[in-house]
């Protein structure tokens, strides 16, 4: 397996632009997941890197292969990219046996078959038919399939999204285990950020045919490049600032920068845990009225409005092991660095700074 | 596609009585007469060449006729038997590349338009003298071989013998109302409607043709119409003499409630049509087609004619029909086949009182 | 893994490769220009003949009367046969009727019934069946399996479920029949109606036979009386306008009519009982099959009694049938081949550019056959002579006439190939003809099987072309059967008329399995 680097890679539909400067690295044996909305391009990504969908300009290299560039198309069926659609899209005339040896030379079929049958966890249903399997089955069939052929690279395009809740988290966490056992470069496009922060080393987010920031979970989570990445990955609290250096002044107190910034006006990023509900009124503490509360097994999830005069957003949020009192005053204090957001983001700076604005309205 | 698609039409136009002798009695080879555009023809003989009939012509006195001539010339003749209609049009599209080397039709509007286009190339003079002048273009482009009448057929069970029209003017008139049956779509009822035309007048002859629409009953071929004027559908008909004898043929005498009357002579109604015979001027054989076009109009070929299940007229002096009950020469005199022309008057005279479309 | 050497067959040299990329494109172009030569010769012909005897031409007062005839008749007709397609279906699919594998091969049949049989028949029968209602009980009689079969395999196919909540949503099984099931359907009876009303547009010979005229009348008048090619021409653009006008209604009720989606639990629906009105049901279907095939029964009986005292020479029936059946199959082959590409370039790419071809295609099916037979000949002697009048050039005629039948059911047969294979097994390594030959055409196979058998019943049967293209001396049943008739030879005939009706049996029953199959496990894979 080798790892995938795309640069200014621009595609279109017709005359709508898809994928526009599109830069992405994606290094030799790691899990990537593309993560955006519906619509910002994630699977025509997919598609010019399997090699069914010519881009318009732009390079992609998988090792030290090109695969794609202004003079260079190499056709889907040399690229040596697994690629695992959205429903399987298995070959229904087919058995899963050989379904999974569709890509093998005949004389290797039978073994590598049963090696693969092995490795998705279905031996002994190899005579099946497609039909006969249930969703899950049918997307191991789908994975063991791409697989088969040894690819460089490996591409999923929302694998799970028609399974259920349960079957998706246990698939996928089979799959991620599978695909680290067969040591693949693998790529998965998905809208859902559970699945993406559950399966990848690597997240991708994408906007409007860019990628806006590509980092390790945590890190895109603590450290988001804008609102909307940081919007994607969670639920935010975006808090007016005072930048200083290395710390920001905040109407919960001076709080730790996750990195150094130029001084002046911004805004700044808590995670709801961040936000912590204090026994008693302090220095640094905010009053704040319990809006709403949800119980969600393994916390609370606590909506809260605070006084105008702090100059906080409307609405904050915090995740609490306890349940609040029923209706009532609470004190809210921060924990940890904050993180600041850059006030004008190229990506989407509108977008950015009109959600910054209102948040601390 | 359905079989009235293809009417099999046996299209008519008219003749003069079948007098004149046919000097030329075709000789084992043929290659004295086959002389006149000869140029590309292998010198002297023609035998051993091989030849294309396009014929809209009856296919067994045709496949008769051929194995006649094969015999005789050694000359090989591809027959392409079909509808006159279709084969004209596809001469008509196929222009100087038509692999065809002679035309045989059924009525003169396809060799009249063949011959307007510049396709047919001059029949031999002997071949012309053989029958009688009027029998063939006047332009000598093609040339008459065989023939057959107009003639009113009666269902005997609704009409007497004494009881059919003298003229086909009176069919106009409101006593037939509902009794007669008609096919305007073949192409043998046009020379009709233009020796009406010519002997009162278009205007004249519009309103016979209104008369005649509404007294009638419109069938799509001439085989439909005898039919039906057998099984008593209809009282009578117009039609050419041959369909009535093949009805009988097929029907049997148990079978037969129908019967033939005739115009009388110099009426529109009694005319003679003639199915000729020409030669592509794209023809690489013309010695062989020239010498196919001779036998044709032979006393051997006019024989075979006379004899044939088709019941035409041979129109070489000296042959005589025998199975038809009415000689040829009774019909009298009447307008050669070129006074017909293409036809094109009637057909938009048929158009314009929507017997045609 | 990454050790190990990738599992990847040697791949092709480069000219090789370029071609399997950009073939597609290009072959379904020049499959669709092929057959659109006909409307290229139309428009050269009718080029020729100046505005003035157009004019004449088409401001005769006839021309509005038949373009009404045309009209009426087709709207007429297509309804019927959407009505009494789809209630056949729709008995034989969803309810209890009983006998319902019986009822499906016998209410397909009339499609084995040469279709000048079925006019000759009626009108022997029953001689005052002509005109508008004569031509309106004819067509759709010996019409409405185009309507019926797509119908009844999309019943089989889709799913219950939506049904079934229909009716938890508190609507009688009417209601649901109107409101759910019908829609469902509506692709196939689009498909259905286009074809039907395609063929009514250029159909003469049964009009011509039930005394009713219609605007193709007017042209073969124009070809066949004053042989006047420019002016038939002329006339001929008037049904291509017509026909673009069906094609484009069709492409609204298509794009309207995306309901289906086989989902992946396809499940049949169950049979809905009939209750009381079993007995109604029965009968009526019994009307139907009685009157499409008790009729051409009755007919040949009643060819053979006619008497048989021909004295033609008798073509030898086993060459003919040899003769008929060789070209029959070879026009199936090549008209199921070539749309092939058309069908996939059209599924594959969803452009306009690519639906219009598609579109352009289906317009021959409503020239005159004469025209379609001319244009071959036209094109043939110019640019291909060396097969003019040769087997060839036939087989050719034949695909070319009967190209949209194959296109429609293997376009019907796309329709249930999951979008993401042919990409999935590209992505395995598999080269795009390797991609074809082991996981699309093997899906659409049933699809081939319905193109070869329709292409294969209708060419058997065809006469026009057949007489125009056909080598000099060869005889099918057909023009055997025309050169008989012709000459008042009903008895010597009739045994050609029951060996083409004969043939067709089994092309009517492959055309069925094939079209409606069993309810395929397949299916249930999305």
């Amino acid at each position: 397996m080798s790892g995938l680097s795309i640069s200014k890679l621009h595609a279109t539909h017709g005359h709508t632009a898809v994928l526009r400067d599109l830069e992405l690295t994606v290094a030799n044996g790691a899990l990537a997941c593309v993560l955006g909305p519906s619509g910002c391009g994630k699977s025509t990504l997919l598609r010019v890197i399997a090699g069914f969908h010519h881009p318009v300009s732009g390079t992609v290299t998988v090792g030290d292969r090109v695969i794609n560039d202004d003079r260079t198309h190499i056709p889907a069926e040399r690229r040596r990219i697994g690629y695992v659609p959205q429903d399987g899209a298995l070959f229904p005339h087919l058995t899963v046996a050989a379904n999974i040896g569709f890509g093998l030379p005949r004389a290797e079929r039978r073994e590598r078959v049963a090696e693969m049958l092995d490795l998705v966890g279905l031996n002994g249903l190899g005579d099946r038919h497609p039909h006969q399997l249930s969703g899950g089955q049918q997307q191991r069939v789908a994975l063991a399939r791409a697989l088969a052929p040894r690819p460089e690279l490996l591409l999923l395009d929302e694998p799970f999204a028609a399974l259920d809740a349960a079957l998706r988290t246990e698939l996928r966490t089979e799959v991620a285990a599978t695909l680290r056992r067969a040591g693949a470069t693998a790529i998965l496009v998905t809208h859902d950020v559970d699945e993406a922060l559950a399966f990848a080393d690597v997240i991708a987010v994408m906007r409007d045919g860019q990628i806006v920031q590509a980092d390790a979970p945590h890190t895109l989570y603590h450290q988001p490049a804008d609102v909307g990445v940081a919007r994607t990955l969670g639920e935010t609290n975006l808090l007016p600032a005072e930048l200083a250096d290395d710390h920001a002044i905040t109407a919960f107190g001076n709080l730790p920068l996750t990195a150094d910034v130029p001084t002046g006006d911004g805004v700044v990023l808590l995670r709801p845990h961040q936000l912590r509900l204090a026994a008693a009124s302090g220095p640094h503490t905010v009053e704040a009225q319990v809006v709403a509360c949800a119980f969600r097994g393994h916390d609370y999830r606590i909506e809260l409005a605070t006084d105008t005069r702090h100059d906080l957003p409307e609405r904050l949020i915090t995740y609490a092991d306890t349940a609040p009192p029923e209706a009532g005053t609470v004190h809210l204090q921060a924990h940890g660095p904050a993180h600041p957001i850059p006030d004008a983001e190229p990506a989407a700076p509108a977008h950015a700074r009109l959600t910054a604005q209102t948040a601390t309205a | 596609m359905s079989v009235v698609a293809l009417r099999s039409a046996k299209r008519s136009a008219a003749v003069l009585a079948a007098i004149a002798a046919s000097t030329s009695v075709l000789t084992g080879c043929g290659s004295s007469q086959a002389t006149g555009n000869s140029s590309s023809a292998s010198g002297g003989s023609i035998k051993g060449q091989s030849i294309t009939l396009y014929s809209g012509q009856h296919a067994q006195t045709v496949d008769a006729l051929v194995k006649d001539f094969q015999s005789r010339t050694g000359v090989k003749v591809n027959v392409r038997s079909g509808d006159e209609a279709e084969l004209a049009n596809q001469l008509l599209t196929e222009g100087s590349a038509s692999p065809a080397d002679v035309f045989l039709a059924e009525n003169p509007p396809a060799l009249t338009t063949l011959e307007q286009k510049g396709l047919l190339t001059k029949a031999n003079a002997s071949t012309l003298a053989a029958v009688p002048s009027g029998d063939s273009s006047p332009k000598g482009d093609w040339v008459g071989v065989s023939a057959r009448e107009a003639a009113f057929v009666y269902n005997t069970g609704k009409l007497q013998a004494g009881q059919t029209p003298t003229s086909v003017k009176d069919l106009a008139s409101s006593a037939w109302k509902g009794k007669l049956g008609i096919a305007p779509s073949e192409t043998d009822f046009a020379p009709i409607v233009t020796r009406v035309i010519k002997a009162e007048g278009e205007g004249a002859a519009k309103a016979w043709l209104e008369g005649l629409k509404a007294n009638s009953k419109v069938y799509g071929s001439n085989e439909d119409l005898v039919a039906a004027v057998n099984r008593g559908e209809v009282e009578g008909g117009v039609i050419d003499h041959y369909y009535w004898y093949r009805l009988r043929d097929e029907q049997g005498a148990s079978g037969v409630h129908s019967a033939l009357g005739y115009f009388k002579q110099g009426d529109p109604g009694s005319l003679v049509d003639v199915s000729g015979a020409g030669i592509l001027s794209s023809s690489k054989h013309q010695a062989a087609a020239q010498a196919l076009l001779a036998y044709l109009t032979s006393k051997p070929a006019q024989q075979i004619i006379a004899n044939s299940h088709s019941y035409e007229y041979p129109l070489a002096a000296g042959v005589q029909n025998t199975k038809v009950d009415r000689p040829l020469k009774d019909v009298g005199a009447v307008v050669p086949a070129s006074d017909l022309g293409d036809g094109k008057q009637a057909l938009q005279l048929l158009q314009s009182v929507g017997l045609l479309s | 893994m990454s050790t190990l050497r990738p599992l990847v067959r040697p791949s092709l040299p480069p000219v090789l490769r370029w071609r399997a990329g950009r073939a597609l494109p290009l072959v379904a172009g020049l499959v669709a220009l092929v057959v659109a030569c006909p409307l290229v010769f139309i428009g050269l012909q009718a080029g020729r003949s100046g505005w003035d005897s157009a004019g004449r031409l088409l401001e005769r007062p006839l021309v509005g009367t038949l373009l009404w005839h045309t009209v009426s008749l087709t709207a007429a007709v297509t309804a019927a046969a959407l009505v009494l397609g789809f209630t056949a279906a729709y008995l034989v699919e969803r309810t209890d009727l009983p006998g319902r594998r019986a009822w499906t091969v016998a209410l397909a049949m009339p499609l084995a019934v040469p279709e000048f049989v079925h006019g000759y028949c009626w009108v022997s029968l029953i001689p005052s069946v002509q005109g508008y209602w004569g031509a309106v009980l004819v067509m759709t009689s010996s019409l409405y399996p185009l309507v019926f079969l797509p119908v009844a395999a999309t019943l089989r196919h889709s799913d219950a479920a939506a049904e079934e909540v229909a009716r938890s949503l508190g609507h009688g099984r009417l209601a649901t029949l109107w409101r759910v099931t019908l829609p469902q359907t509506r692709p196939a009876l689009a498909g259905g109606a286009l074809l039907v009303s395609l063929y009514l547009l250029g159909e003469y010979g049964a009009f011509a036979m039930l005394r009713f005229t219609t605007f193709a009348t007017a042209i073969y008048t124009e070809y066949e009386t004053a042989f006047d090619t420019e002016s038939a021409s002329i006339l001929t653009l008037v049904l291509v306008a017509l026909a673009l006008l069906v094609v484009s209604l069709d492409a609204r009720a298509a794009r309207r009519g995306r309901v289906v989606r086989e989902g992946t639990t396809a499940r049949p629906c169950a049979p809905q009982p009939l209750g009381r009105w079993k007995a109604p049901a029965v009968a009526g279907l019994a009307g139907v099959v009685g009157t499409t095939l008790g009729v051409p029964v009755y007919a040949l009986v009643y060819w053979t009694m006619r008497g048989n005292s021909s004295t033609l020479p008798s073509t030898s029936i086993l060459s003919a049938t040899a003769a008929t059946l060789g070209y029959a199959l070879g026009a199936a082959a090549i008209a199921t081949a070539a749309a092939v590409p058309v069908a996939l370039y059209a599924w594959r790419r969803a452009t306009r550019l690519a639906r219009a071809v598609e579109r352009a295609v289906y317009l021959t099916r409503a020239l005159p056959g004469i025209a379609v037979a001319l244009a071959v000949v036209f094109f043939a002697i110019r640019y291909a002579q060396p097969v003019y009048q040769q087997p060839p050039l036939l087989v050719a005629g034949y695909a070319m006439l009967f190209f949209p039948l194959a296109l429609t059911a293997v376009r019907a047969s796309l329709a249930h190939v999951p979008h993401g294979v042919e990409d999935a097994a590209r992505s395995l390594g598999v080269r795009p003809l390797a991609v074809l030959a082991r996981v699309t055409l093997p899906l659409i196979l049933p699809g081939l099987g319905a193109a070869f058998a329709m292409v294969a019943l209708t060419a058997s049967t065809e006469l026009t072309a057949t007489l125009l293209l056909r080598p000099t001396g060869t005889e099918t049943l057909a023009t055997q059967f025309w050169i008989y008739t012709t000459d008042l030879a009903w008895g010597a005939a009739a045994p050609y008329a029951a060996v083409m009706t004969a043939l067709s049996i089994p092309a009517v029953v492959l055309l069925t399995r094939r079209t409606l199959g069993t309810p395929r496990p397949s299916k249930g894979m999305r």
